[in-house]
């Protein structure tokens, strides 16, 4: 199984076969690392930050190429860029948790060869202040797009969700999915923007937003089996973090003790 | 005796008046059926019972044995032994059956024991033949629905309720599953002798579940109640026709 390991802005460890090629280039002002995907693989990240940690890296993956990303943070304070470059046939399917203070992300997809797929996944549980913002880039025919990003806001937190979606015209046959969904426990502000620019007719698209307590519906239904609302909630919040999640379960389940138990 | 009893309530839902000064009674080992026509309260009256905060009652009292349970919350209504098999039962994504299943018992039973609810579990799936891996999905994911109703009758099995609300559980079922669902139930009310209300559209549902009472419930009332050969008598003339000919409730429950 190919791993990294980054703390702060550096590359401590790495065990990886050559399906992945890591290139680190930096200069006092920020840190990058390039990563290309040259063969169907698996990759997990683990992040860890102690101090404020500026980052930027960029995956390249290669025609034909599939590979599953897992990531999983913890730590103080991020500021991190993403560029995913997704040649012909290509796929990624991304699965991240973040267990962070302070965040800001910002990520930008490209799908440049026709039938580039990604797939991302997003939990987290925000308690201070979390901002996202995802572009995808459908520079090709017959891309695709499937985003999903799960939050849960608690105690200080404040969650941010900004997720565009382009298809140039000409550009056919492209589907673009997202789901973004907060689930507030607090009374503080949080925010989900789906934006789709779309030029062409030839396209499915599809989004969802909701941001609100947990489903009163749900609650009820719960509840009307014996289960008291604290207990009801807890049971939402934990399906709701962990559902999808095909990695990194043990280590969702882990975080979700933190904060309820 | 726990008697469920319901006496001169009204129900309101966005200010708008469902349930009219109803009453009703009913006592453990007994089968109430509730018929009627679309929109006149036959959910409301189950779900004002197990306590949805949707509904409002603005007059009258429902007790549960010497409880009044007007106030009462959901899950202590629960606790108590009540138990509605929703019409349209919810989905409920990443919360596994067995977790949920499992989580409800333990708040209402001390001295739970993990191995004997996972064989008795593990027998109602075989018995209900539900697929094994619906209890590690999640609540209704996926779920057909006939699979969603299925589930109710599972939970209800497990949970062990006294007084039990079916609404519209025969919708959705093929005729086999109908069949099994009418037969579980039929074994669960002679094993535990609960209380039943159940409420249906259709006389097929009776013939495996044998009714002591019969009521047509229009416009928030029952404006008749027999036993159980008053089915027949729906099916033939319709509600409209007994709409007419009864002026008020039949049946004196004191
Ligand atoms: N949450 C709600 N908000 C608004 N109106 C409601 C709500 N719940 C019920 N109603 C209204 O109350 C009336 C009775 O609804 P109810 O679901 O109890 O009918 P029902 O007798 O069960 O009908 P059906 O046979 O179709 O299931 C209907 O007019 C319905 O629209
Ligand atoms: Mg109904």
């Amino acid at each position: 199984m190919n791993k990294i390991i980054i703390v702060n802005d550096e590359i401590t460890e790495k065990d990886l076969d050559n399906s992945i090629s890591v290139t680190y280039s930096g200069n006092e002002f920020l840190s990058e690392i390039k990563i290309d995907i040259l063969s169907d693989t698996d990759l997990t990240i683990n992040y860890i930050s102690t101090e404020e940690t500026k980052l930027h890296l960029c995956f390249n993956i290669l025609e034909g190429v599939k590979c599953n990303l897992f990531e999983i943070k913890n730590g103080l304070k991020y500021k991190l860029g993403y560029i995913y470059n997704l040649d012909k046939d290509s796929k990624i399917n991304i699965c991240k948790i973040n267990d962070i203070n302070i965040i800001k992300e910002q990520l930008i997809f490209n799908l440049n060869g026709e039938f580039a797929e990604t797939n991302y996944l997003l939990k987290t549980i925000s308690d201070k202040k979390e901002k996202y913002d995802l572009m995808v880039y459908h520079n090709a025919s017959k891309t695709i797009s499937n985003i999903i990003n799960n939050g849960v806001n608690v105690l200080d937190g404040k969650l941010s969700f900004v997720v565009s979606g382009f298809v140039p015209n000409g550009k056919v046959d492209c589907v673009l999915d997202q789901k973004n969904r907060i689930i507030n426990l607090t009374n503080k502000k949080c925010e989900i923007k789906p934006n789709l620019f779309i030029d062409e007719n030839d396209v499915i698209a599809n989004h969802s937003a909701h941001i609100g307590k947990c489903n009163e519906e749900e609650m009820f239904y719960l509840m009307s089996r014996g289960i008291e609302p604290k207990e009801a909630e807890n049971l939402i919040i934990r399906g709701f973090l962990l559902n999808g999640l095909k990695q990194g379960q043990n280590e969702m389940e882990n975080i979700i003790n933190k904060y309820w138990r | 005796m726990t008697n469920l009893k319901i006496k001169n309530l009204t129900v309101t839902v966005n200010n708008k008046e469902i349930l009219k000064d109803f009453n009703l009674e009913i006592r453990p080992g007994e089968i109430h059926v509730i018929m009627g026509p679309n929109g006149t309260g036959k959910s409301t009256l189950t779900k004002i019972i197990m306590g949805d905060p949707n509904y409002k009652i603005v007059k009258g009292e429902i007790y549960y044995g010497d409880t009044l349970i007007n106030d009462l919350a959901v899950y202590e209504r629960a606790r108590l032994g009540i138990f509605l098999g929703m019409q349209m039962p919810m989905e409920i994504e990443g919360v596994s059956n067995a977790d949920f299943l499992r989580t409800a018992l333990r708040s209402k039973n001390e001295n739970f024991k993990l191995y004997s609810f996972i064989k008795e579990l593990d027998k109602t799936v075989t018995d209900l033949k539900m697929g094994k891996d619906m209890i590690h999905r999640g609540i209704n994911e996926g779920f057909s629905g006939g699979e969603r109703k299925k589930n109710e009758i599972l939970q209800m099995h497990i949970l062990k309720p006294s007084f039990v609300m079916l609404d519209e559980i025969d919708s959705g079922l093929d005729v086999d599953s109908l069949k099994i669902v009418g037969e579980s139930v039929m074994d669960y009310f002679n094993e535990e002798k609960p209380a039943i209300l159940l409420v249906t559209h259709y006389q097929r549902l009776l013939d495996y579940i044998k009714p002591d009472f019969v009521h047509v419930m229009a416009d928030g009332k029952i404006i008749k109640s027999a036993d159980a050969s008053l089915v027949k008598v729906i099916e033939e003339e319709g509600f409209d026709k007994i709409k007419k000919s009864s002026t008020s409730v039949i049946k004196e429950n004191e």
